[in-house]
């Protein structure tokens, strides 16, 4: 007779840092979003690292690692075989692979961060892979996004709506794009953000420290 | 029966081990020159599959398979798939399969995984997917031959999905091709073993080589 040993939580059995998961379509400001969220975290010391899913090159990777907002060896990539959400879902093992080297060579971390590639609005990450995660959608990308109801945008744990100055300019109506994204999510939240002013980025800040880092 | 389906379960691609993300030389062929026919496709695997599964991979999970209770002898083999792979992103890849591998495995607490991750975590083995899968499958409960069986398998289904997604091939041409070569799979899975682990496919080894210097790619190797 085989003997298994699976835990009720499977992820947790060998994961010690805290993983939260960025998923959204293209373009949308995934990465502008956690160079902003990186100073903001590390400043109320939470020790972190990132994952990126790059989707035919590192470039998201490489950003990050010559940002100047964490050391370059603190970023990983993991190649997405052109599937960006299979890497996030239904065979999330290489990110995990990777979240679980950098725990080894950084002891401490607190938190993983993993970058989903741009995908579309039906992409979500599996709770294997992470704790909790968010979906960034923009202004520019449409505001009939959330009515749309992606899998995406309804099972996201943090719905954030990214690009807000951009909204008069592409003839979008925030305070309806917001009101509908509210409407489809229930009492789920959803943050506005300016990741090129870094408005807003506070707040996914405080929501992640509530949810995976039991801070106040 | 239970022997057999354990080898359809770690054959079939919905189990997470990370082999989607790894061509294995695939992608650096079909950008290095003209548009790969169907008959090249087949042509190239069956290649690989003659002069690297069948010499190194099936070589190398045959006899961990049968030493996988002592994983010093395990490491031992895990050194030479080391040591046997001339292409550099042939070796990481399967070093980063078989984390992945690992990852699934040591979450769903197949037996002997757990050990295996901390040695290769600790430095102290390499990790590599053949040597992974004989650990992790005889722990799930695979018997030698279903192991080398889903080894093949796999090696066969994980080309011809990348050639889909590279757009070398349809989705259902893809299945013709696999129908072709499953026979070959049969016939190297019964010759036997050879003395020693070898391994040379000179096109996909080339072009994964080249590959790796790339900054365009969608997959790991």
């Amino acid at each position: 007779m085989l003997e298994f040993a699976p835990g009720a939580d499977v992820r947790r059995q060998t994961a010690s840092a805290a993983r939260i998961g960025v998923g959204g379509p293209v373009g949308s400001g995934k990465t502008a979003l956690i160079e902003r969220l990186i100073p903001v975290l590390r400043g109320r010391g939470v020790d972190l690292a990132v994952v990126t899913n790059d989707l035919v090159t590192k470039e998201d990777a490489e950003r990050l690692r010559r940002s100047g907002l964490i050391e370059p060896e603190r970023v990983s990539a993991v190649e997405a075989g052109a599937c960006p959400h299979t890497v996030i879902r239904e065979d999330p093992t290489l990110n995990m692979a990777a979240g679980d080297d950098l725990e080894a060579r950084f002891p401490g971390l607190e938190l993983v961060v993993f970058e989903s590639g741009g995908d579309n609005l039906a992409s979500t990450f599996s709770l294997d892979l992470v704790d909790w995660w968010m979906f960034v959608i923009d202004v520019a990308g449409g505001d009939d996004i959330p009515r749309k109801r992606g899998p995406g945008v309804l099972k996201c744990d943090l719905l954030v709506v990214n690009k807000t100055d951009l909204a008069p300019h592409v003839g979008v109506d925030l305070e309806a794009m917001l009101g509908e994204a509210i409407a489809v999510r229930g009492d789920r939240p959803v943050i506005a953000t300016n990741a090129r002013s870094g408005e807003g980025v506070e707040a996914v800040a405080d929501m992640i420290g509530r949810a995976v880092l039991f801070s106040e | 029966m239970i022997s057999q389906l354990l080898a359809i379960w770690q054959a079939d691609a919905a189990f997470p081990s990370g082999g989607f993300a790894f061509s294995n030389g695939l992608e650096g062929l079909a950008a290095a020159g003209d548009r790969l026919s169907s008959d090249e496709l087949e042509a190239v695997v069956e290649a690989a599959l003659r002069r690297r599964w069948a010499t190194a991979d099936r070589v190398a999970l045959a006899r961990a398979f049968e030493a996988a209770n002592d994983l010093d002898a395990v490491a031992e083999i895990d050194r030479e798939v080391e040591a046997t792979m001339l292409a550099e992103p042939f070796r990481l890849g399967s070093r980063r399969n078989g984390a992945g591998l690992l990852a699934a495995h040591a979450r769903i607490g197949t037996p002997g995984a757990r050990d295996w991750q901390a040695r290769v975590r600790a430095g102290r083995a390499l990790g590599h997917l053949a040597t992974t899968q004989a650990v992790v499958w005889s722990g799930a409960g695979l018997d030698r031959s279903g192991a080398v069986l889903a080894s093949g398998y796999m090696a066969v289904s994980g080309f011809m999905t990348a050639a889909v997604r590279l757009g070398v091939i349809g989705a259902i041409a893809a299945q013709s091709t696999v129908r072709k070569l499953l026979p070959v799979v049969a016939e190297l899975a019964a010759t036997p073993l050879p003395g020693r682990i070898e391994s040379f496919s000179f096109r996909l080894d080339i072009a994964a080589t080249r590959h790796a210097r790339g900054d365009l790619r969608l997959f790991a190797n």
